[in-house]
């Protein structure tokens, strides 16, 4: 064993000495980051949708749309400034309405709220003796929706050669993306409306189309019932927070499908390039004869050992650092976002399941690793490899095109069913651990995971001892099955 | 302490139907240089990489050190035919990893391979990684990784295989030394003379088999000795002088015929035969054959080129 630990250490050293090992390393944090932020930069450099209507019945409706663009920017602004508040101001000095108002911007009785306090510039008003010094000023969000009145031509005659010049941007000043024509017979009996566009950027059809069926209900209602304002009308609805009861923080578990999803993801991605390296470390030994000197040195089960507890090695340094990566990540991120991060990560990682967790994480990477370990012994050059390799990553990529229909039911048949496969039992797992499977499919995958990485090191042992000699050509599907359960004497 | 060091007993080995080596038997005694001689194909490094537990035989036992191979592996020192090192380990730090599988402490094993890299004027590039030191400095990082755990036995694949002249040399004074230490060590090739100035013992293999197991002296013996002549004229004549097996006139452009004599025969009946005929001889010398001789007789029959198989034999 101490051959093999050894190998270990040698295997360790080799790899995180590579450059590839620091490009690797930080290229998947770097992965994360233009995945997450950069939708966030896109969508708050975008420019605003101009559109026009043109509103055959007297304009009614066109004022319908503009206030639901107002309300709108009303809801952004509100966003915005909890968002700085949250920053820059000590929100524990503010009055507590306010204080929960911008703890809370997303519900309907915090929108209420911030209208009845006077909108935008009241707030601001009343945050600005708590701002911590070197606050920096607040932006005014840019709104999502600009309307712009429509050029004499389309208004006169809003024909398809007007609207054509007009989305050509031919007829005016503005960059119009759509035109929306209300014809002169819209209302509850008629509520056929055109949206005309060549550009669909954004949600803006359905933000209109919101709008004016918003506008048609307020209609019915007023129609029996005169007296209720129109504001009560738009803004009363249903607050539905998430609540999950393995948030002890009262928080609602946003990130609670994703932190599983993560690991398994993360599991898929560590094994299979920290395998990778092995795969070809061993072809490059073969290459060089360098196995030969090993195995005039330990024994095929002691190399075999060395390298996996090597390839464990590498994937643990990974993670941790990739961990102390998102500790970085979530220092630089909001308040909130760490909070909902830290706390999903608190609700999937219980002592309960942390264990379980290293377990499935392990097994997982043993017989990955055991696999790619075994194809680069039968490989004679990097080409052979790939050849074996093909059909492998085929197998071994199936769970991920999985992972949305096990989540949309992480107990159901098909979760269940694919747990039970054994290749697949550590990263299945560990996507339904989080969601409390049955006590007897913990323990029966568990121990299904436990002996297929035994299983999968034994045949590694073989085929290696059998293979890593040879020249040949890499041996058929099954002579490799038959040696899982036959005996060799090396 | 046992004084025999290896033991292969009827020792076979297939590679499916072809069979690299075939009831194989020789002892190795403590202290000897043995030479292990065959042409590509012999079964040299399939039986060395058996008496290293590399490759299990199919039939017979071999004992190493008087116990099984997995006992004493820390006590053999393997050169591979092919070099094989980490192309980016130091050379002290490629020597010293070896030296630590064989038992070596981390330290020490450190130590004592910068002392022989010094040793074989090396110094300057031990903390140089291998992929940038010249082909001979490597082949001598990988001779120094074979014995820095101070084996008792040491088997060496074709040590010569790939150096120049000078490094030739350099190794069989190595080799010489490592024997005078009481090391045993058995090599094998196919460059005769390097058998013929280190060995005390050959064994010849040809097609898998023991075609010849002896001395130097014994080897020679095996081929009658041969005379060559000079002279201003035709020494046909004497093919008909008792003891002579065969004669060759000169090749053109050369000045010596070329006598083979029966077995036993010393040749003076050659000089007897000249003086008789008043025929002077401006050359005489009679030699043993020598073992390129020996190795090609004994191989040439058995030697129909290299078998396709899957192993380097």
């Amino acid at each position: 064993m101490n051959r093999a630990f050894l190998i270990a250490r040698q295997e360790f050293i080799k790899y995180v000495t590579r450059r590839g090992f620091f490009i690797s390393i930080l290229m998947f944090p770097l992965w994360i980051v233009v995945v997450t932020l950069i939708p966030q930069w896109t969508a708050g450099s975008d420019s605003p949708r101009i559109f026009t209507i043109v509103d055959n019945t007297g304009g009614t409706w066109r004022e319908a749309i503009l206030t639901a663009i107002a309300r709108d920017n009303e809801s952004r602004d509100l966003a915005a400034l909890a968002h700085y508040a949250g920053g820059f101001a000590d929100v524990s000095k503010l009055p507590p309405a306010t204080a929960s108002m911008l703890a809370h911007p997303d519900t309907q009785a915090s929108r209420r709220l911030f209208e009845k306090a006077g909108g935008l510039d009241a707030v601001r008003a009343q945050l600005q003796p708590h701002l911590k010094p070197g606050a920096p000023p607040f932006t005014v969000p840019m709104p999502r929706y600009v309307y712009a009145a429509p050029p004499p031509d389309l208004a006169r005659s809003p024909d398809a050669k007007t609207i054509a010049a007009a989305l050509a941007r031919e007829s005016g000043p503005f960059e119009i993306d759509a035109v929306v024509v209300v014809p002169s017979g819209f209302g509850p009996s008629a509520p056929q409306a055109d949206f005309w566009s060549t550009t669909p950027r954004g949600n803006l059809r359905g933000f209109v189309d919101d709008a004016l069926s918003n506008a048609l209900r307020l209609a019915a209602v007023r129609a029996i019932a005169p007296n209720v304002s129109d504001r009560e009308l738009l803004t009363d609805g249903a607050d539905l927070e998430s609540r999950n009861p393995a948030h002890t923080d009262g928080s609602s578990g946003a990130f609670d499908q994703g932190v599983p999803i993560a690991l398994a993801i993360i599991l898929f991605v560590v094994s299979v390039m920290n395998s990778s390296v092995l795969l070809q470390g061993v072809v490059e030994e073969k290459s060089t004869r360098m196995i030969e000197v090993l195995l005039s040195c330990a024994t095929p089960r002691e190399i075999t050992t060395g390298k996996l507890v090597g390839v464990i090695a590498v994937a643990l340094t990974t993670l941790l650092i990739w961990g102390l990566a998102l500790l970085a990540m979530m220092a630089l991120a909001s308040h909130e976002t760490a909070a909902l991060v830290f706390s999903s990560l608190r609700a999937a990682a219980t002592l309960q399941t942390v264990p379980l967790l290293l377990v499935f994480f392990l097994c997982g990477l043993l017989i990955y690793g055991s696999l790619f370990l075994a194809i680069g012994s039968m490989a004679n050059s990097l080409a052979d490899a790939q050849s074996l390799l093909g059909p492998s990553m085929l197998i071994l990529m199936l769970p991920n095109l999985m992972i949305a229909g096990v989540m949309a039911n992480p107990n159901g048949p098909l979760a269940t069913g694919l747990s039970w496969v054994p290749i697949y039992t550590p990263f299945f797992m560990m996507l339904r651990i989080s969601s409390h499977p049955p006590v007897w499919q913990l323990w029966g995958t568990t121990i299904l995971a436990l002996v297929t990485t035994a299983l999968m090191i034994i045949w590694t042992g073989r085929v290696f001892a059998n293979n890593v000699l040879t020249t040949e050509r890499p041996p058929a599907l099954g002579v490799l099955v038959g040696r899982l359960f036959r005996r060799r004497g090396a | 302490m046992t004084d025999t060091i290896v033991e292969l007993s009827h020792v076979t080995k297939r590679f499916g139907d072809f069979t690299a080596v075939r009831d194989l038997s020789f002892a190795l005694k403590r202290g000897s240089i043995l030479g292990f001689l065959g042409p590509n194909g012999a079964g040299k490094t399939t039986t060395l990489r058996m008496m290293l537990g590399i490759l299990p035989p199919d039939e017979g036992t071999i004992r190493v050190l008087g116990k099984s191979i997995g006992e004493v592996r820390a006590r053999i020192g393997y050169l591979p035919e092919e070099r094989g090192l980490y192309k980016r380990m130091r050379a002290d730090a490629a020597i010293a990893y070896l030296a630590t599988l064989k038992g070596m402490k981390r330290a020490d094993a450190l130590a004592r391979a910068r002392q022989m890299l010094d040793g074989f004027g090396l110094g300057d590039f031990k903390r140089v990684r291998i992929e940038g030191l010249s082909k001979g400095m490597a082949q001598k990082v990988q001779v120094l990784s074979a014995v820095v755990h101070d084996p008792e036995f040491v088997i060496l694949d074709e040590p010569f295989s790939g150096l120049d002249p000078v490094n030739q040399s350099e190794l069989e004074a190595f080799i010489r030394d490592l024997a005078a230490q009481g090391k045993t060590i058995l090599f094998s090739t196919h460059t005769m003379q390097h058998a013929e100035r280190l060995c005390d013992r050959l064994i010849v293999l040809a097609k898998g088999a023991k075609v010849f197991e002896g001395t130097l002296d014994e080897a020679r013996g095996l081929l009658p000795r041969r005379a060559r002549l000079a002279a201003d004229t035709d020494l046909g004549f004497l093919a008909s002088v008792p003891g002579v097996a065969q004669i060759a006139p000169p090749a053109p452009g050369q000045p010596l015929w070329t006598v083979d004599l029966k077995e036993g025969d010393d040749g003076r009946a050659l000089l007897a035969a000249c003086f008789e005929r008043k025929t002077p001889l401006t050359h005489f010398d009679v030699s043993p054959p020598s073992l390129h001789d020996v190795f090609v007789s004994l191989v040439g029959a058995h030697h129909t080129g290299a078998p396709a198989q899957s192993e380097a034999a």
